[in-house]
Order: structure tokens, then sequence, then C-alpha cells
């Protein structure tokens, strides 16, 4: 049996899980390396479609050789896991192009289960889960295809069968199997889009408008927090060098481990992070959590303990900004202003202080000029280059986004000697109000200044609020003011079609399950585990829960054995006496009759000898008939499929 | 135990050359605890078969040449009158073995015959009133000369009966039948050892009641039987005793073929060998209407 009776719609079959992977992975690979593996699997499609031919060897060895170089050139040696899942990939999308036996097809199956569940690497959401589900299932039924003569509908019913049986155990093992942690790591994929920089130039953060992906849930315990914005905090850059805002060594991740929570939290909220590379986490004003992989920072910002690409969830408490009076040291570092450039704007800066008698009054007159001045927001700001480009944006464009008002704003607060950071991070988000969460999307990026004042501590200032107060009211995409301009900038998503009302039912609904499923399953993690099965079993039982595992697992591996040996029907003497009169009805159709006294054995045995190339079909289906039929065997169910397939391939031989 | 079967067969098969199929069909009957009828012409090996076969299974042989004046008591023994103490003495006569060949069984008159056919049938043997048991394994090899023969008494259907099977060895080969001429190739009866004893022999036979006996082959024995009932042709059809036989028969023979079930085919095999004397087929005429018999009765699936 090792010829394979329907080659092309293997291969067809196998090629268009490789197209389907290398769309879902599309955004994950540089667009050369992506072109050359579609290039590849149309080319697969284009010759089980034509001619059924695999070219070959050398002309194989050859372009594997030239997509190994192209594929170390563009994806490059520094992201392992890429560079690994690349390869893996490739490797596969070959192996397909030369295979040409059976066994071959296995492999090439087998690297598929491989390659479909790499996905996850990257992405972890429901619609991907459907999407690989439904590979799985395909590439089940090929290997049901390989192995037999079923044509492809029924190979797929069956395999989605299969994946159906398949499914309550896997929810039973995603309950109750304890979840060990990994015994070797891998290094985490990097994300190609990542939301903010450590390092902000103020014009440069506009591209996040247009970008809908989603960054972290919020989901709050009690209802709706109170109607002020939401300033979720991410970085705090608190060094200006050429024009750039950055992270300090001060404010990089170096904190302590176990700091106290202070005084008592204003709110308390989950968070779920998308998976991405980055070390920073979100969370409102002054933050901490008792997640173990989270750390707070001084500065009352969340970093991750290590890196973790995988979707996560940890809580937060959040209470005021630090009110603490500011160390030497701290306002030398918050008042640094490190170049010369930008003189008009110094000159400006020390006007208004002058004029003003305090701190607090300089910062409604700063505000106050921004608004008299004109100043107006923009995702589109003319590019403003050069050594003084704060100047220019002060006294020329007047027009720029949240990162500009925050740079030149800090600028001017630390010149009139008020220590100032800028801090970024996402304002607001999408409310969905039936589950009590926020969505935070890359186009909610923002930055504002916090600004410390003596007696009333560390406040925000943000003078988008004065340029563009709906923007501090809800998300991005919700400013009528700038709607259309963002909706231009935004990649074609769902997100550009909100106008439609269908569209933006479906979406919230998708959304909703998404958060859902990420929150039940993909953060269904050991606290959660834990939780759930002292509820089912109670505090003092939950010594039961292995035995209880080991017991399902014992059942589980029972039914199976019980399925495959159990006779097919109460009626066994029947057995396999249908099978063998439809193989003689089979054999009667193409003209060999055999004389009518002969034993089955014997009719069996002159079938073969009128047909040598069917010969050890006929010798296996005889020797099936005596185990039944004269040894008394079981018929059961395996026996019958195997039946079933060798009169299935009799039939087909021409 | 099933290997040694294969070497009983090897070892027989150096004396008689060429003739395995027979030689199998009498391990068949010996190994279904029947008695074995040879019928051939003289000179075609029934005496070296029978021989060769008791040597091989490690039995005790005795051998009678039945003729026509062969009085039942020098079969069986008889009763003799001790002058010393005054009582009678049984001395035992040549039936008192494990493996008896009556050669040339026809020859001898009904009287000697039928008291043969009782110890067949008991086991055992009855002198004066007294009964006396054979040693058991008990087998009797007859060998019987074609009826047409002179100075032949033909046994009854009723005694045929009780021998399992009938057989005939048939000519040699040619090549066969050159080695013979030329003396190569062949072992001497008495260089033959022997390979099993009684207590593995009844381990064999256990043996064989344990091979598997499923519905379709016992549906085509039934059909097999009944047909000969049905058919006008056959004078005396197949009794109960042949299907019983007929069963027995195909189980040591998928026995011997090295299997633990009946198939078919095996009753096809063995079915002319257990039924032809039964329905007194004698010439060839009659044995082709026993094949075209077996090609009516279609097999049950």
């Amino acid at each position: 049996m090792s010829e394979l009776n329907n080659h092309s719609l293997i291969n067809i079959t196998l090629s268009s899980i490789n197209m389907c992977l290398i769309l879902l992975l599309l955004s994950f690979f540089s667009p050369l390396f992506i072109i050359i593996l579609a290039l590849l699997g149309a080319w697969n499609i284009y010759l089980s479609i034509v001619n059924n031919a695999k070219p070959k060897t050398r002309k194989l060895n050859i372009l594997a050789a030239i997509s190994l170089v192209v594929m170390f050139y563009s994806v490059g040696f520094k992201d392992t896991v890429n560079l690994f899942v690349a390869m893996l990939i490739m490797g596969t999308i070959f192996k397909l192009l030369q295979a040409h036996t059976k066994k071959n097809y296995q492999t090439v199956t087998t690297l598929n289960f491989f390659c479909l569940s790499a996905i996850y690497l990257f992405d972890q959401g429901i619609i991907t889960t459907v999407i690989v589900s439904l590979l799985f299932v395909l590439n089940f039924a090929v290997l049901a295809l390989i192995d037999s003569t079923h044509k492809f509908k029924k190979a797929f019913l069956g395999s989605i069968k299969m994946v159906l049986f398949g499914l309550p155990i896997a929810i039973f093992l995603l309950l109750f199997l304890p979840k060990l942690p990994a015994f070797w790591q891998l290094p985490s994929p990097k994300v190609a889009k990542t939301g903010l920089n450590e390092q902000i130039n103020p014009f440069d953060i506009a591209k996040l408008s247009n970008s809908d992906e989603l960054v972290f849930r919020a989901k709050f315990n009690k209802p709706k927090p109170s109607t002020h914005p939401l300033y979720w905090r991410a970085l705090i850059h608190d060094q200006f060098v050429n024009n750039t805002w950055q992270t300090s060594k001060y404010s990089r991740p170096y904190q302590v481990n176990n700091i106290k929570k202070r005084l008592t939290a204003e709110s308390d909220y989950s968070i779920i992070v998308e998976p991405n590379a980055n070390m920073w986490l979100y969370g409102l004003n002054y933050s901490s959590s008792e997640h173990k992989n989270v750390k707070s920072t001084f500065e009352g910002t969340l970093i991750k303990r290590k890196p973790q690409s995988a979707k996560f969830q940890y809580s937060v408490s959040s209470a005021a900004l630090n009110t603490d009076t500011l160390s030497k040291e701290q306002v030398k570092r918050y008042l640094s202003i490190s170049n010369t450039y930008n003189s008009q704007t110094q000159a400006l800066a020390h006007k208004l202080r002058n004029s003003v008698g305090s701190d607090a009054e300089f910062v409604s007159a700063l505000q106050l000029y921004f608004k008299d001045q004109l100043f107006s927001y923009t995702l589109t700001p003319p590019p403003l280059t050069g050594e003084n480009t704060i100047d220019q944006f002060m006294f020329d464009s007047k027009r720029g986004f949240c990162g500009h008002y925050a740079s030149a704003a800090a600028f001017m607060f630390r010149t009139a000697g008020i220590p100032a950071r800028v801090v970024s991070g996402y304002l607001g988000g999408e409310y969905n109000s039936s589950d009590n969460y926020y969505s935070i999307r890359q186009y909610d990026a923002h930055a504002w200044v916090e600004i410390y004042l003596t007696g009333t501590g560390w406040q925000i200032f943000d003078a988008t609020s004065t340029v563009a107060p709906m923007r501090l009211n809800g998300s991005l995409s919700q400013l009528q003011q700038i709607s259309d301009e963002f909706k231009s900038n935004l990649d074609f998503g769902l997100v550009s079609l909100s106008d439609f009302a269908v569209i933006n039912y479906i979406r919230i609904k998708l959304e909703n399950l998404d958060y859902k499923w990420s929150s039940w399953v993909v953060g269904f993690d050991k606290q959660k585990q834990r939780d759930f099965l002292k509820r089912l079993f109670g505090e003092k039982n939950i010594w039961l829960v292995p035995l209880f595992c080991v017991g399902v697992l014992c059942v589980i591996i029972g039914i199976y054995f019980v399925y495959l040996n159990f006779p097919v029907k109460k009626e066994k003497a029947i057995g396999i006496v249908k099978e063998y009169e439809t193989l003689v009805k089979i054999m009667a159709k193409k003209n060999i009759i055999s004389p009518e006294h002969y034993s089955p054995q014997q009719k069996l045995s002159y079938f073969a000898q009128q047909r040598p190339g069917n010969k050890p079909y006929f010798e296996q289906f005889n020797d099936l008939f005596v185990q039944i039929r004269y040894q008394q065997q079981a018929y059961t169910k395996q026996r019958k499929n195997q039946a079933i397939n060798l009169i299935n391939l009799i039939k087909n031989s021409k | 135990m099933h290997s040694v079967v294969n070497k009983i067969i090897t070892d027989i098969s150096r004396v008689i050359l060429d003739k395995e199929h027979e030689i199998k069909l009498s391990l068949t009957c010996i190994f279904s605890k029947g008695h074995l009828l040879i019928e051939d012409l003289p000179g075609m090996g029934k005496t070296t078969l029978s021989h060769t076969l008791s040597l091989v299974l490690g039995l005790n042989y005795k051998r009678v040449q039945f003729t026509s004046d062969l009085l039942p008591s020098d079969i069986l023994g008889t009763n003799i009158f001790n002058a010393k103490d005054h009582t009678f003495t049984f001395h035992k006569g040549p039936v008192f073995t494990q493996v008896l060949l009556a050669d040339e069984i026809n020859r001898a008159g009904p009287k000697t015959q039928s008291a043969l056919l009782e110890a067949m049938e008991e086991k055992q043997v009855t002198v004066d009133g007294h009964k006396y048991s054979l040693p058991t394994p008990f087998f009797v090899i007859a060998t019987q000369n074609p009826l047409n023969q002179s100075g032949t008494f033909a046994l009854p259907e009723s005694q045929l009966d009780r021998f399992f099977m009938r057989i005939s060895l048939g000519y040699p080969s040619k090549e066969a039948e050159k080695k013979l001429i030329m003396g190569t190739g062949k072992t001497d009866v008495s260089d033959i050892s022997c390979q099993i004893n009684a207590d593995d022999l009844s381990l064999i036979q256990q043996e064989i009641e344990q091979v598997i006996l499923s519905v379709p082959v016992i549906n085509y024995i039934l059909d097999l039987v009944n047909a000969t009932r049905k058919e006008t042709i056959f004078a005396t059809p197949l009794s109960p005793r042949a299907s019983i036989a007929l069963t027995k028969a195909a189980k040591a023979w998928a026995y011997i073929e090295g299997r633990n079930y009946v198939t078919p085919n095996d009753v096809q095999i063995v079915f002319p060998y257990v039924s032809e004397h039964r329905l007194g087929l004698h010439n060839k005429a009659d044995k082709i209407q026993l094949t075209n018999l077996i090609s009516t009765v279609a097999v049950p699936v």
C-alpha cells in the first residue's frame, strides 16, 4: 500500500495549509521572505494541478540554498525564535515540493503540526485559534487521505469528528492538569509593531495613530471609574538630550522588589496585556501589583520582572501620584536641560514665569498661552528638523500632537525651574459597558507632562487638553474634530469602518469574545486554576485532584480501548460476510466470476489469480475473513475499516 | 506439540516416497483415534506405511495376515487348559497390541472379520464370556485388495462404517519409482526411530480437540452430509457417525496444516476419504460422482 491514490488532492490540501500559514504570519516576517514562501507554495499548487510532477532534486537543492540565504538576510540572526520558525516553515514547504512517497507526505503532515503550533508564539487570539483549528482538521484529513482511499469530504468530516473528540480532553487538561513551569524557555519573539519608545522624539509618535492593534485591556472590579480621563502610564522620560526625551538610568528597571503599598488604593483593576516584547507595563497613576512577574518602580510605573512575550494578566492597585518631597538630586535631575538651543522658547519661559507670582500660576499661564496663540491639534504635523525644533514648533508651525505639546511644555517647565518629566502611555480607551472593561489600542498612545509643585506634589499637565479638550474624554477614534483625518490615517481595518452600525456591532461583539477568550482561556494561569479547583473540590479535598486526574485519564484510555476493540454489531455472526459479498459483486461487475461452489477462500485466491496486481489486497482480505469467520475473532471497528479500505482499494484499481 | 508433526511427516516420507498427502491423511486418521483402511493393489507399500507409522509414533506393532481359513481365536487369543493346576489360562492373541496391521482383511471369512470389528469398536475382546481390555491407544490399520480380485469377502457396509477413513496409496511418481528401483534416497523401515510416545500422542489428540470449529464450517459439513442423503445415487448415505468423523478429520487435518481453526477447504480435502467407503463407492466412476457432489454444494460464508 505504499502507492498513493490521490496524489494531487493531498498536494493541494497541504500547500493550501502552507498558504494559510503564510497568511497568518504575514505581519511577523519581512515582505521579501513572505514573498519567497508564497511563490514556493504557489509553485507547488501549480505543479500538482498541471501535471502532478515534482521538481528535480538538484534544482530544489539550488533553490533551497538561495532561499536560505535570502531568509538569513531578511530575517536576520538577532531574533532566534523568528529564525527558527522561518526555517521550520521554509523546510516544510521544500519538503512538500520534494515529497513523492507516502512516508514523505507523512513527514510533511508532522512538520505541519509543528508549524501550526508555532503560530501561537506570535498570536493567541480567538480568531487565530479558530483558523489554526481548521488547519489542524485539514491536516488530519490529509493524514487520513494518505493512508486510505476515502474521498476528501469523508476524510474531512472524519477529522472534524476526531478533533471534536479531542476537545473535551483538551478542556480537561487545561482545567485540571498542573501547570508546570517550562523546562526550557524560548527567547521571546520580538513583535514588530511596538507602541511606545524609550526615547521620545515628539516628531515621531504620530505613526502610532494608524495602528488599531490592541495593546491591553483593563477590567475594573467596580463600576466605571470616575469620569476624569484615564492616563495609563507606561514610561517616564526624565532626561532631555538633543531634543529627545529619554529614560535615564534612574527610571530604568533597577528598582526595589517590594515597594510598600501607598496609602489606600484609589482603584483596583486587572490588565490583560497582549503579547509583546516590551518590558514596560501599564497602570493608572501610582500603581503597584502583586503579580509575581510584575515589579513596581519608585515612580509608580510597572515593569515585567523577566521578559515574557505571551499574553498575561495582572491585577493593579492605583493610588494618587507621589507627594513626597524631592531630594536635591531629584530636583537637579528633573530640571536639567542639557543643551543651549531653543533659546527663543527659553526666553518665553522666563518671560512667562516672571509675569506671574507662583509656579501654580505659571501652569495656568502656560495653558492660556497655548490657547491664545491658536495652537492646534493635528495628526499630520509638518516635519520639523534642525537643532531648534521646539522653537520652530512654538513660534512657527504651532501645529502638532501630544508629543509636541508634552515635549515643549516639559522643556518650558524645566526652564522656568519647575521639576518636570514627560510620561508616555495611553489615554482613555474604548469602554465596553457590558463587561465593564476598556480596550486600549495603539492609536490611544499619548504623551503628557508631570510636574512637581511644592506642596501639592506631582501632578499631570496635559497641554493637549487645552488644544483639543475632547481628546481627553475618550479614545482618539471618538474625537470628532480629527475623526476624518484619523480614519484616513488608519490601515484598512474594522475600526476604520466603524461608521457602519452593523460592522461596528460585529466588531464590538468580536472584541467581547476575544476579551473573554483571553481572560478565560489564554489567561487561565496557575492562580485561576487553583481558585477553580478549590471551588470545585473544596479547600480540604484539594488532595483529591491528582487522583481525579489519573482516574479520568484512565477512563479516557479505557473508553478508547473499548471503542477500538468493540464488536461493531450484536449480530457478529454476519460479521465480514456483508463486505465479502460486496467484494464478490464488485468483482462480478469487473467480469470476474468465480465458480459458484468455491469456498470464500478459494474465490478470493481465484480473484487474486485473475488480478495479480491486487494480490496483496485479496490476501489481506482473506486473512481478515479467516480471522473473523473461522477463528471466531471479534469483528472490531478497526477490522471493519480495514476490510472497507481493502474493498475500496480493489474497487478503485484498474 | 505441533512442531513434532512435521518431523513425523518428513520421517515417514523418507520411507514412503512422494506420498506426503497420503501420509498426512493416515496421520489425520490416527490423531482422530480412528481406524484406517488402506485399499490398494498388492505391492504398493501399504504394509510399509503402517509399519513405519507405528514405529514413528512409538507404538508397538503386530501384524496378522488374513486368510480365508483364519479363525477368530487366531486373532483374539484362546483359553488353554493348564494340566498342572487344572485351570484355563488365557493366551492373548495378536490383537493385544497398540497397532494391529490386519493385512488383506477381506480375505478372511465374515466370522473372523466381525470378531476383529468388535475389538475395533469396543476396544475390548470377549473370550468365553470373559472380557479383556485392549491396550490404549488401539489402532487397526487394515489393508484390503480391490474387490474384483479373486478370493475376497467384501466387508459389509455396517462394518465399513467403523473404519474412520479409507485411503489408497496409488502408484508412485516416475521419479519416486526410479529411486525405488535404484535403492537410493530411500531409508529402510528398520532405520526409523520413534519421534513420540503414547503420552505425546494423547497430548496431540487433546490439542486437536481445541481446534476452533466455527459455525460456517459446521453448516458446510451438514450441507455436504445432507446432500448425500438427498441424492438417490448413493445406496447408503452418510450416517451421523460419518458427520462426526468428518468433523474430527477436518480438525485433525487443520492441526496438521498448522492451524488452530478449521476452514471449508479442510472439510473438502478430507471429505472423500471419510465418506467414500461409507457410501459404497469403489470404482473411479463412483468417485467422480462424489467430486460432482462437492461441486454442487455451495460453501456457506
